[in-house]
């Protein structure tokens, strides 16, 4: 019976170490703190939002506020994923691949994740750029402020699986990670 | 290219790259961009889509629903609700069987999410399971099916999804959720005590320790009487009853019983961070997916091709949606699945003129069997991984499970009296009631 809760809390995750430059290690860590700071944040905001309107005084702002931590959640974490291979996928095939067939499928997959993570960085850009001359009620807070965070997740996305496609072309994707998930099962 | 092409290179990218092993919501996304270069639509609105879907004030109780369910699991404060289990079924034939089927009902009260009821059970149950001998594939295919209840018993991250993005009224769909949710717990019991396992025979508690037991649960289940008095009491909107469990959780519970807990708070904020932007994601990627099918039409096709079989017929539209479900929940997670779907199903509902708590309710309850059915039964994956135990093996042992969720889909389809019972006396408006006029209670739509 494996207890494997812990090591998915860890801030940095060693699991498929081969695939990941340490340097981009406090990148990782700082993204996590951050997921926690917009799940903290927003359950203050909403917290706040009862309060104050039970004692008859709302503020208004933290609504928006509300919004925009979640938002930059979703797509903080969105990135933070990535590079922790946390996505939520439909199968993990590869895992009992070895050599040059898992190398072109591992790579391929990690292209498909590039192209749209390039997509959110452009489009999102402009997107965001076009958000500037839209704003909020009733603060008047550009849409920018929550529909930046398209782009910064895709760039941030593009850039682990930059790191991904590198490592794994030159050292191989197989890591001893891959039993976890088929618990036994023989391999190819 | 044609629009039929064009739906079909467009669900066909999104399986075939999910299933070579890209991400759900990349999946989606590679799908959807790829398709959106046959038409008119422009890259940017697509990729707007995806930050829309997500920009839901409804949504924001999910994070919430999961946030409970990790700080239950994480301060360790659910052993008091296994003891209460224990001493109420511990006794019964394939006793801690039926300890992970009632503690999974208690659980499903508190979390929205299966994944956390999983991981729960794995942890605590599981290693004793392993101890009194019962074999591991049932203990995996046990766990995976018990835990479905958490996606209908409330408060559910399904029913949040499906009504934030349905329109539909989310504590309708708690409360409809009730019966089918209540129904797959006693089917798992009854397998358990005829065909499961025999286990290791206990004696009966005694009443004081039945009643120990329920004093040391008191605290962790007062949760579920905040999450649905609150939403029931018009106090709160799910978001904010899930933030009220929560705070009760960080303010009372972990400090009243598990203080060392606390320092390492952080840590579980973090990681459920990270964790509800998962299925998020997806919702976001998936709504971008769903714009686009509504654009090249796609529910108008399959809703004139079900029209075509079942005519108005409430119940044969329902029966066919059931069908097309259990095909969609076998190979797509549940919340894209929702959200794809959803200009589908609201046409649907208008043609056999249904009552859209119903209609949510027999969706989530065949997407929940989608949970435990090969080759995407993410919870029957996670429980084997966790007991370790090989999917294959825990999927044989699952599949006389299925007959429980067959007969529970097929209850929710043709009673939705039954299923409608509570909504309609608790909260009638969520269901269609409204005032009566001319004195006191409501009038129902038949």
């Amino acid at each position: 019976m494996t207890d494997s809760f812990a090591i998915y809390r860890a801030r940095v995750i060693q699991r498929h170490r081969h695939l990941k430059w340490k340097v981009l290690d406090p990148l990782e860590a700082t993204l996590m703190v951050l997921c926690g700071v917009c799940i903290g944040g927003f359950t203050l905001c909403v917290g706040l939002d009862v309060l104050t309107r039970t004692v008859g005084h709302p503020w208004l702002w933290l609504q928006q506020a509300t919004t925009a931590f979640f938002a930059w959640g979703v797509f903080i974490g969105m990135a933070a994923a990535t590079r922790r291979h946390d996505h939520i996928y439909l199968a993990e095939i590869t895992k009992r691949m070895r050599g040059s067939r898992r190398t072109a499928i591992e790579t391929l997959n990690r292209l498909v994740v590039l192209g749209v993570a390039l997509f959110m960085v452009w489009f999102g850009f402009k997107n965001a750029m076009l958000d500037l001359g839209s704003y909020r009620m009733p603060w008047l807070i550009p849409l920018t402020v929550y529909t930046g965070i398209v782009p910064i997740s895709g760039a941030l996305t593009a850039l682990f699986c930059v790191e991904q496609i590198i490592n794994g072309y030159r050292g191989g994707y197989e890591g001893p990670e891959d039993s976890e998930l088929i618990a036994g099962e023989p391999t190819e | 290219m044609s629009t039929g092409a064009t739906l079909v290179v467009m669900g066909g990218l999104f399986l075939g790259l999910g299933y070579m092993g890209v991400p759900v919501a990349f999946a989606i996304m590679a799908g959807v961009l790829v398709a959106t270069a046959f038409t008119p639509v422009s890259f940017a609105s697509m990729i707007g889509q995806m930050f829309h879907g997500i920009d839901s004030e409804a949504l924001l109780a999910v994070p919430f629903f999961l946030l409970v369910g990790e700080l239950m699991s994480s301060a360790n404060v659910v052993y008091r609700m296994i003891a209460l289990a224990q001493t109420l079924v511990g006794h019964l034939r394939g006793g801690l069987a039926q300890v992970v089927t009632l503690f999974s009902m208690f659980f499903a009260g508190i979390s929205g999410s299966s994944a956390a009821d999983v991981a729960v059970l794995s942890r605590t149950v599981a290693p004793e399971m392993d101890r009194e001998h019962y074999d591991r594939a049932f203990t995996a295919a046990l766990i995976a099916s018990a835990s479905t209840m958490a996606n209908l018993i409330p408060p559910s991250i399904m029913a949040v999804v499906y009504g934030a993005t349905g329109f539909v009224s989310i504590g309708g769909l708690f409360l409809a959720g009730v019966v089918p949710g209540v129904m797959i717990g006693l089917g798992l019991m009854v397998y358990s005590y005829f065909f499961g396992p025999l286990g290791r025979m206990k004696p009966r508690a005694r009443l004081i320790d039945m009643f120990v037991a329920a004093r040391g649960s008191a605290l962790p289940m007062v949760i579920p009487v905040i999450i649905m008095g609150g939403i029931l009491t018009g106090w709160f909107t799910p978001t904010e009853a899930g933030m009220v469990a929560a705070a009760y959780i960080l303010i009372v519970l972990i400090p009243a019983l598990n203080p060392s807990h606390i320092r390492r708070l952080p840590g579980d904020f973090m990681y459920t961070g990270l964790l509800y932007s998962l299925p998020l994601t997806a919702v976001a990627g998936a709504s971008a997916f769903g714009w686009m099918l509504a654009y090249l039409r796609g529910p108008d096709t399959v809703a004139e091709y079900i029209s075509l079989y079942a005519g108005t017929d409430p119940r044969m539209i329902m029966l066919l949606l059931v069908l097309l479900f259990v095909i969609v929940g076998d190979f797509i997670d549940a919340v894209p699945a929702i959200i794809i779907f959803m200009p589908i199903i609201q046409k649907l509902t208008k043609v056999g003129d249904i009552n859209p708590v119903h209609m949510g309710v027999v969706i989530i309850t065949t997407l929940v069997f989608g949970l435990i059915t090969p080759p995407y039964g993410l919870s029957l994956l996670v429980a084997s991984k966790f007991v370790g135990v090989p999917f294959g093996q825990a999927l044989v042992r699952s599949l006389p499970l299925y007959v429980v969720f067959f007969f529970t889909i097929a209850f929710t389809v043709l009673f939705p009296d039954v299923v409608l019972w509570l909504p309609k006396q608790l909260l009638p408006q969520s269901v269609g009631c409204f005032p009566n006029p001319s004195g006191s209670g409501f009038i129902c739509p038949k």
